[in-house]
């Protein structure tokens, strides 16, 4: 069910990456129910900007009710989230998304995520979530970022049991170079794979290309820009191979690559 | 205290409240059943339906801009039998009005699509869409009176229905239009549509749209909505549906005094859904707070 919900800040940390907080708030009906790629819309009364903007989950815990977000200082509204603490409301709608990612039902299927800067939050959700239905499950998150101290959202994963990959544009952490190096090298490996990815458009076409060249199952989170992010406005067009457009809001976020026309 | 009364009436429709809610800042109603009693609308305005699906523009298709937002949609939507066989059954759930948007590109299409949702009583009003500002002759009828009135004209043979004829704030004087609207046997008047703009990135040097020009909502536009309201109702008899940048019940009251009837709420949809009920609950306040009886008593009385 999707729900306005005023929830009651209860931490706000920052994070050593500049600019980046994890924002948490109580929200029990949105905590049970959020799926990994879906999303919620906020609004800050800011004065300055007029929709509410769009944040993925970063974390949602049925047992606590607890949910959280992770964003960095972008405009008005993250600006004045940044400035939450306990005792403040989040003014929320969510959970919103109509398609989440879907797991790999094969045995033995090796999970392998895939995301940059803003898209880590929901596989890292998405991560938390395979390891938490399949304690042995193969979960590999690769993540890119130009410096280390901007590789966020994953801390605690390695700890359950996910396999992490960072990659630097200035090799100051992991693989000295594009997501799509370590990718390609784990492609190239015989084993039954599902690629998910979330992050910047030109990061995605490449890992999505990378896969649908390979027949390997690639998921994407299409992160348009959403107007309202409840299927109102047909602000999110998302071009499809045969022309027509779906709302990234409720068609996705998450999408088959191959759903997807990656021209333009 | 004794409730005032909501209640009005466009043409032959009773709205239980004065609020309904803009053409394509709704849906369908479904897509957000979930945050809304959508028995407490005055009507439902459902996004624009046309004679055949419609995919749409391209993205980039709407820009936030200082307190306003720019779109250029383009029409998308599923046409007509689309509209019959898979929109209507759901709205006909619920106890309210449904007032359905209709553009085309020559009266013979609105007649169409006037007639066969008519005929399949899957409405209770039109709202014709004469203005649209981001399709080819979507806006050439509202910028002239006999074009609207030939549009009028081949709907009211097509239903006996309430029309709603739905005018562009993008001509030098809106009443010769709304005065023909009305000869022709308009119910009512729709207005403002959305004010014609563009935005530029400066740093791209590229239109941020790909359609280049959209339609401008938003409370950037409430002053020149409430201009045209206001003349436009000392000009014409029939009720006018006033709309542009509304986001409270106070916004809502100002387009009230200003001399329209009722009120569509459009924009302030996507931040918050709900707008339209509490904007109704927001306009009964402020009558029984100033001692009216009937939001009726306050249409039109904005004085010097």
């Amino acid at each position: 069910m999707i729900r306005r919900v005023l929830a009651p800040v209860l931490r706000n940390e920052r994070l050593a990456a500049p600019g980046h907080h994890v924002l948490t708030f109580s929200a029990p009906e949105l905590a049970a129910t959020a799926q990994p790629g879906q999303f919620i819309v906020v609004a800050a009364d800011t004065g300055a900007q007029l929709l509410r903007r769009p944040f993925s989950v970063f974390n949602a815990d049925p047992a606590t009710g607890e949910a959280s977000i992770l964003f960095s200082l972008h405009g008005p509204t993250s600006r004045a989230m940044a400035q939450y603490a306990l005792g403040d409301t989040l003014d929320l709608i969510g959970p919103l998304g109509g398609r989440s990612y879907t797991p790999d039902p094969r045995p033995g299927a090796r999970h392998i995520l895939v995301g940059g800067g803003y898209g880590v939050p929901p596989l890292a959700f998405f991560a938390r979530k395979l390891i938490a239905a399949d304690r042995d499950a193969h979960v590999v998150l690769v993540d890119g970022a130009r410096t280390r101290e901007l590789l966020v959202g994953t801390e605690g994963l390695d700890e359950i049991g996910v396999i992490l990959r960072p990659c630097t544009d200035d090799g100051t952490c992991g693989f000295h170079g594009r997501v799509t190096g370590v990718l390609e090298e784990m492609l190239n490996e015989d084993v039954p794979t599902t690629v998910y990815t979330c992050g910047p458009a030109a990061m995605m076409r490449a890992v999505a290309q990378m896969a649908m060249e390979r027949n390997v199952p690639c998921q994407v989170t299409m992160e348009v820009f959403m107007p309202c992010g409840m299927g109102i406005c047909m602000g999110c067009a998302v071009g499809k191979p045969d022309g027509t457009y779906v709302r990234g809001c409720v068609e996705g976020p998450v999408f088959e690559a191959r759903e997807i026309s990656w021209s333009a | 205290m004794i409730e005032p009364n909501l209640s009005v009436k466009i043409g032959s429709l009773t709205m239980r409240t004065p609020v309904t809610t803009g053409s394509g800042t709704f849906g369908f109603g479904s897509e957000t059943a979930d945050l809304v009693d959508l028995t407490k609308l005055g009507a439902i305005t459902v996004k624009a339906t046309t004679t055949k699906p419609r995919i749409g523009n391209p993205p980039v298709r709407m820009v936030e801009t200082p307190a306003g937002l720019l779109n250029a949609i383009g029409l998308q939507n599923g046409g007509v039998d689309n509209y019959l066989e898979e929109k209507v059954a759901f709205l006909r759930r619920y106890d309210v009005p449904v007032i359905v948007n209709v553009p085309g590109e020559n009266p013979d299409d609105f007649a169409y699509v006037v007639r066969r949702i008519s005929e399949a009583g899957a409405a209770d009003a039109f709202e014709l869409n004469i203005s649209c500002p981001n399709v080819a002759h979507g806006l050439d009828f509202a910028t002239d009176p006999k074009s609207a009135a030939e549009v009028v004209t081949a709907c009211r043979r097509a239903t006996e229905l309430p029309l709603i004829a739905k005018l562009s704030p993008n001509v030098t004087d809106m009443r010769p239009i709304a005065k023909a609207a009305e000869e022709a046997g308009a119910d009512a008047l729709s207005m403002i549509n959305t004010v014609i703009g563009t935005s530029i990135d400066a740093r791209t040097r590229r239109f941020r749209l790909a359609n280049r020009t959209g339609g401008l909502s938003g409370p950037a536009i409430k002053p020149i909505a409430l201009f045209h309201v206001w003349r436009c109702a000392q000009t014409v008899n029939i009720p006018i549906i006033g709309m542009g940048g509304i986001m409270n019940a106070t916004d809502a009251v100002e387009f009230l005094l200003a001399g329209a009837s009722a009120v569509a709420v459009g924009t302030v949809n996507f931040i918050n859904p709900n707008a339209a009920v509490e904007i109704s609950e927001g306009i009964a306040a402020y009558l029984a707070e100033n001692g009216f009886t009937d939001v009726r008593d306050i249409v039109g009385t904005v004085s010097e």
